[in-house]
């Protein structure tokens, strides 16, 4: 019987790029959906005090930030504000997400006195869910 | 005339590249990714009541933890009353988990905190009334749930 001659297909030495395309829009979408923006990048001194039992959150879409620098100074939304704006700043953002976890990022220098006036107005404010941020200690 | 075969085309995706895409996309996260850096200790605060709404604790169920301008704690329960210097916070814990096992799930922390007290220092004493967790007798895993922060003002 007589064999049939089959020839072997020439495989192509060239780089593909037809799906390259496809990847950077994956890319591009991924970056679109998760990119949070940051106007400005915050310059405060402060050190956090540290605690054993630290938890992690981790849904950083629900949180709004307070920080409280060495010389006992308020920030939020990069502003320095005095302790009796904050329920009127905080309010709002309570009223769009009643989810929101108000993170206090304040030194540990700090007289309680200030931190216990940040409480107050954010009861005011209906912000009951707070967390003391803290660093981990082992 | 010379007759030529014609060359056949090739049909399928080519996967040589994906390899190298995918090692780059990974390298790309490796430098970029930022790890979440929040973390701290969680609270849920009280509403603002009134007079009318305030709700008495019978005191054998109270712990008090009084934290003074040089960070000293006064440990106030039944049974309880002492003095402890910043080196002796941990001590907290053992007398929270002790009234725990006593008291069960009515256990109330009040945390007082002078205006002049260090913010760190009530962070230390709230660290360690976190920190207290017991096992009941009949399996139950008991922690102090109920921290009552006392505003500065009912000094």
């Amino acid at each position: 019987m007589r064999k049939s001659i089959v020839r072997l297909a020439a495989k192509s030495d060239e780089i593909p790029t037809a799906s390259t395309a496809d990847i950077a829009f994956l890319l591009i979408l991924f970056f679109m959906v998760t990119t949070v923006f940051r106007p400005t990048v915050l310059r405060i001194l402060y050190q956090l005090p540290d605690a054993e039992s630290t938890e992690r959150i981790l849904i950083r879409r629900n949180v709004s930030y307070i920080w409280v620098d060495k010389d006992s100074r308020i920030y939020i939304d990069d502003h320095i504000v005095s302790v009796d704006v904050l329920a009127g700043k905080v309010a709002p953002k309570i009223w769009d997400n009643p989810e929101l976890i108000t993170m206090l990022n304040v030194d540990q220098d700090v007289n309680y006195g200030v931190v216990d006036g940040i409480l107050d107005q954010l009861k005011e404010a209906k912000a009951f869910k707070i967390t003391f941020a803290t660093e981990f200690r082992r | 005339m010379q007759l030529r075969e014609k060359k056949k085309r090739v049909y399928g995706i080519p996967t040589g590249s994906m390899g190298d895409v995918a090692f780059l996309i990974l390298l790309f996260f490796l430098v970029s990714t930022v790890f979440t850096k929040d973390k701290g200790l969680k609270m849920l605060l009280p509403e603002k009541t009134t007079d009318q709404e305030k709700v008495t604790v019978v005191p054998e169920n109270i712990i008090t933890l009084a934290i003074n301008p040089a960070g000293e704690v006064k440990v106030k329960a039944a049974g309880h009353d002492e003095y402890l210097t910043r080196q002796e916070y941990d001590r907290i814990r053992g007398i929270v988990e002790e009234k725990l096992l006593e008291r069960d799930t009515l256990l109330v922390i009040s945390l007082r905190a002078s205006k002049e007290a260090p913010y760190s220092s009530m962070v230390h004493v709230l660290d360690q009334v976190k920190l207290a967790k017991v096992t009941t007798a009949d399996g139950r895993e008991l922690s102090a749930r109920k921290i009552s922060l006392i505003p500065t003002s009912e000094e």
